[in-house]
């Protein structure tokens, strides 16, 4: 169970034991989120300002879309501090519940919301990546997480003092 | 928007995309050499969107404005922010930052020109 970089925790880190969400690999993750977040913000800002009445559930439902790449990119870029890691998961959480209930019923009814979504058709418009990302920000979350979060080595995260010292 | 400049663009964004990937491969972070590979794209974009202003001041601009200009914005942005993210990384993975940034760049020129021609 032991990865490399175990030696280095609690030495002082701003967290200790839960790697940064936005190095190493991490760095690609936040790009490519960003990227996501920028089309889904223009797209949505786009349809808001020329056609929201023609399908404002569609639009609605891209807006919610592309406010929650907008905070997972933030959060997983500052995902050092405890509080944007919760943040995270909560945001790539949504993304993953959300590119399947819309991507699903796209699916049984093309056209169930009026005009296409960010998330309609598992987010075929953009090459699939909106269905990919949230299982991959999922994976890299718990990858980084900290050792509090499985099992009894090491003390509290929220703490971190007593390693200090180590 | 200028048929030689797309070409050039799409080039450009390649080779400096193929110089990330290499880099990768080599498991070396991004030197500084490259973001002047990405400055010279970058000087390539601010043209052909001048030169866009031009034709759209003049008449012959795209046919939806606010989505030329949209994805204009974001072409725009992308090379700077993710050069500044990659460089603060010192492994490989800010060579893939690098490549992702230089073909999204290369993508959104291409639908540049599907939108100024109406496709």
């Amino acid at each position: 169970m032991s990865r490399p970089g175990d030696a280095q925790r609690g030495s002082g880190r701003a967290v200790a034991g839960a790697r940064s969400t936005g190095a190493g690999f991490g760095r690609v993750l936040v790009t490519v989120y960003g990227v996501l977040a920028f089309a889904a913000l223009g797209r949505s800002s786009y349809e808001l300002a020329t056609k929201f009445t023609e399908a404002p559930v569609a639009y609605s439902l891209s807006a919610l879309a592309a406010l929650v790449y907008v905070v997972a990119t933030v959060a997983l870029a500052l995902g050092a501090a405890p509080v944007w890691r919760r943040v995270a998961w909560a945001a790539v959480g949504v993304e993953a519940v959300g590119v399947l209930a819309v991507g699903s019923a796209s699916l049984v009814s093309r056209d169930v919301f009026g005009e296409s979504t960010v998330w309609s058709l598992y987010g075929q418009g953009y090459g699939y990546v909106p269905l990919v990302l949230p299982f991959v920000g999922l994976w890299w979350l718990w990858r980084t997480r900290g050792p509090a979060a499985h099992g009894p080595r090491g003390s509290d995260p929220a703490d971190g003092s007593e390693e200090t010292t180590a | 928007m200028l048929l030689p400049l797309l070409i050039l663009l799409i080039a450009l964004c390649v080779a400096l995309g193929g110089w990330a990937a290499w880099f990768v491969v080599k498991d070396r972070a991004v030197i500084l050499n490259q973001l002047w590979g990405g400055a010279v794209v970058e000087g390539v974009l601010i043209a052909q969107a001048i030169t866009a202003a031009i034709r759209g001041a003049t008449g012959g601009g795209p046919s939806d404005p606010l989505l030329f200009w949209g994805y204009m914005a974001t072409a725009l942005v992308i090379l700077p922010v993710a050069a500044a993210w990659a460089f603060a990384e010192r492994t490989k993975w800010s060579s893939v930052v690098l490549l992702v940034a230089a073909l999204t760049v290369a993508f959104l020129d291409f639908r540049l020109w599907q939108i100024w021609t109406g496709a």
